[in-house]
């Protein structure tokens, strides 16, 4: 289930690298399983600059609160209005139509270092 | 080990996630909150509700008008009535439901947390208690379609707040007239031992299962109060807007004397949010920079597709107010609007 064309962090978000060497970030299925129907999903803002690690969003369900955190440091270059108006999508299509935003890494690199989809899921099962 | 409802079985066969409740673990939901909400407000849902505390008491009416704040002398046989336990200095023990079977025999359904101390209450008072929560499984039935679900089953006509005895799918049933969901809808209660077949009964008519989490986005959308978040030990009835449930001329009761005196400093308005943000109870509500309040309970509403909130806010708060709800650091705009937020459609 867990693509493997993706890097993952530990806070259960992947990362893709486009061609142009940006990140696309978004929750794994296990997060959105574990959030419920989101209902509601913050993004930050386009051309923001951002440190791993740092909150830079939120994803939140009836029940309960999630931050996104970048995974990377960069600088935000896109962001995907439609989940803040369909966040339901996010749910449905966490891996695809469910993307949250897109960043310029300061290391093109640092994607490397993130978790693969084996560890990823060795690290689910473990929860 | 937390303790299971006895249709857990039935709940793990139809892909529930659980959650603790007060030591029990229950459906937090099934397929999501919001189409479990939806199905309540538009057709019918089934809530398994078996962690509430069932409590049958024995003893005269006008003893237990002295540790209840309702009055049930008011009530005839086979009505039930919202009703508070109160502390000595006019704090909320906690909310109920009471059967009056008759003037003499009751049925109490307090929260699971608060049973024993209801209980213990009770007994002191001189009242013969018999905890039965273990016995007995609740099952909501609720929604516009609820009526028709139900009679189909075998339940007769009941009205808004009575209650009745029933053969439901075969089984030998109470069954009242209440919810807290704002819809129409009976509470039926099943011994457990055939709890399942009513269950499966109420889901075979069309019910979609349904969790507490969808319980509690309904409750918030009507206004309802949730011991725990709008009432509390140490915070006086007084200010949680619940005087309908108060009854100071009945005669005395515990925590009256508390009651009557406090005066009304605060009390529990509903926020609906007009800006993006979803606020959660223990947030900061501000009026043009004044800290005003708190919210108690929070939430996104499936039926306004916005956020809203109860919150306990100082007097002079009105309905058309503008505020703010200090959201992890944002400042949130709501308006103070008149509960509910989405109309109560319960009785007729």
């Amino acid at each position: 289930m867990t693509p493997d064309d993706r890097r993952f962090t530990r806070e259960h978000e992947w990362v893709i690298a486009m061609d142009n060497g940006n990140v696309r970030v978004g929750i794994t299925d296990f997060a959105q399983d574990a959030l419920g129907d989101v209902v509601f999903v913050a993004l930050p803002e386009v051309g923001s600059s951002v440190s791993v690690g740092d909150a830079v969003g939120e994803v939140e369900s009836t029940k309960s609160v999630s931050e996104i955190y970048a995974p990377v440091s960069g600088t935000v270059v896109a962001r995907n209005d439609a989940v803040e108006t369909a966040p339901e999508t996010v749910n449905a299509d966490p891996y695809e139509g469910g993307w949250l935003f897109v960043l310029q890494p300061d290391d093109p690199e640092a994607v490397e270092s993130l978790l693969s989809a084996e560890d990823y899921e060795a690290l689910v099962h473990e929860i | 080990m937390p303790i299971e409802s006895p249709l857990h079985p039935l709940h793990v066969a139809a892909g529930a996630k659980f959650a603790d409740f007060a030591g029990w673990s229950m459906p937090l939901e099934y397929t999501g909150v919001v189409s479990e909400h939806t199905a309540v407000r538009e057709a019918v849902g089934v809530f398994d509700v078996s962690h509430l505390g069932t409590l049958m008491v024995r003893g005269p009416v006008d003893i237990l008008n002295t540790v209840l704040t309702n009055d049930l002398s008011r009530l005839a046989d086979g009505q039930a009535q919202y009703t508070l336990c109160l502390n000595e200095s006019g704090g909320v023990v906690d909310d109920l439901i009471a059967y009056r079977i008759s003037d003499h025999e009751f049925l109490l359904i307090p929260n699971a947390a608060n049973c024993a101390e209801v209980a213990q209450r009770l007994g002191r008072s001189g009242l013969t208690v018999s905890d039965v929560t273990r016995e007995i499984a609740i099952i909501a039935v609720q929604g516009p379609d609820s009526d028709a679900l139900v009679a189909e089953l075998g339940v007769p006509q009941l009205e808004y707040m009575s209650f009745g005895t029933a053969e439901v799918a075969g089984v030998q049933c109470t069954v009242c007239r209440t919810g807290y969901t704002g819809e129409r809808g009976v509470e039926i209660l099943a011994p457990v031992d055939a709890a399942g077949d009513v269950w499966s009964a109420v889901v075979s008519g069309g019910a979609m299962p349904c969790g507490l989490g969808a319980r509690d986005t309904l409750r918030t959308e009507m206004g309802y109060p949730l011991h725990g978040h709008e009432l509390l030990p140490d915070v006086p009835a007084r200010w949680s807007s619940v005087s309908w449930a108060v009854a100071p001329d009945k005669g005395d009761f515990v925590g009256r004397a508390a009651y009557v005196a406090a005066e009304a400093d605060e009390k529990v308005v509903g926020l609906k949010v007009t800006e993006r943000g979803v606020p959660r109870p223990h947030m900061v509500v501000t009026a043009n920079g004044r800290e005003v309040g708190m919210t108690t309970s929070g939430t996104f509403s499936p039926t306004l597709k916005t956020g809203i909130a109860l919150a306990r806010v100082s007097r002079d708060v009105s309905v058309g107010d503008t505020v703010q709800i200090n959201v992890r650091g944002r400042e949130v705009g709501a308006e103070v609007i008149k509960l509910p937020f989405v109309p109560a459609r319960v009785r007729g």
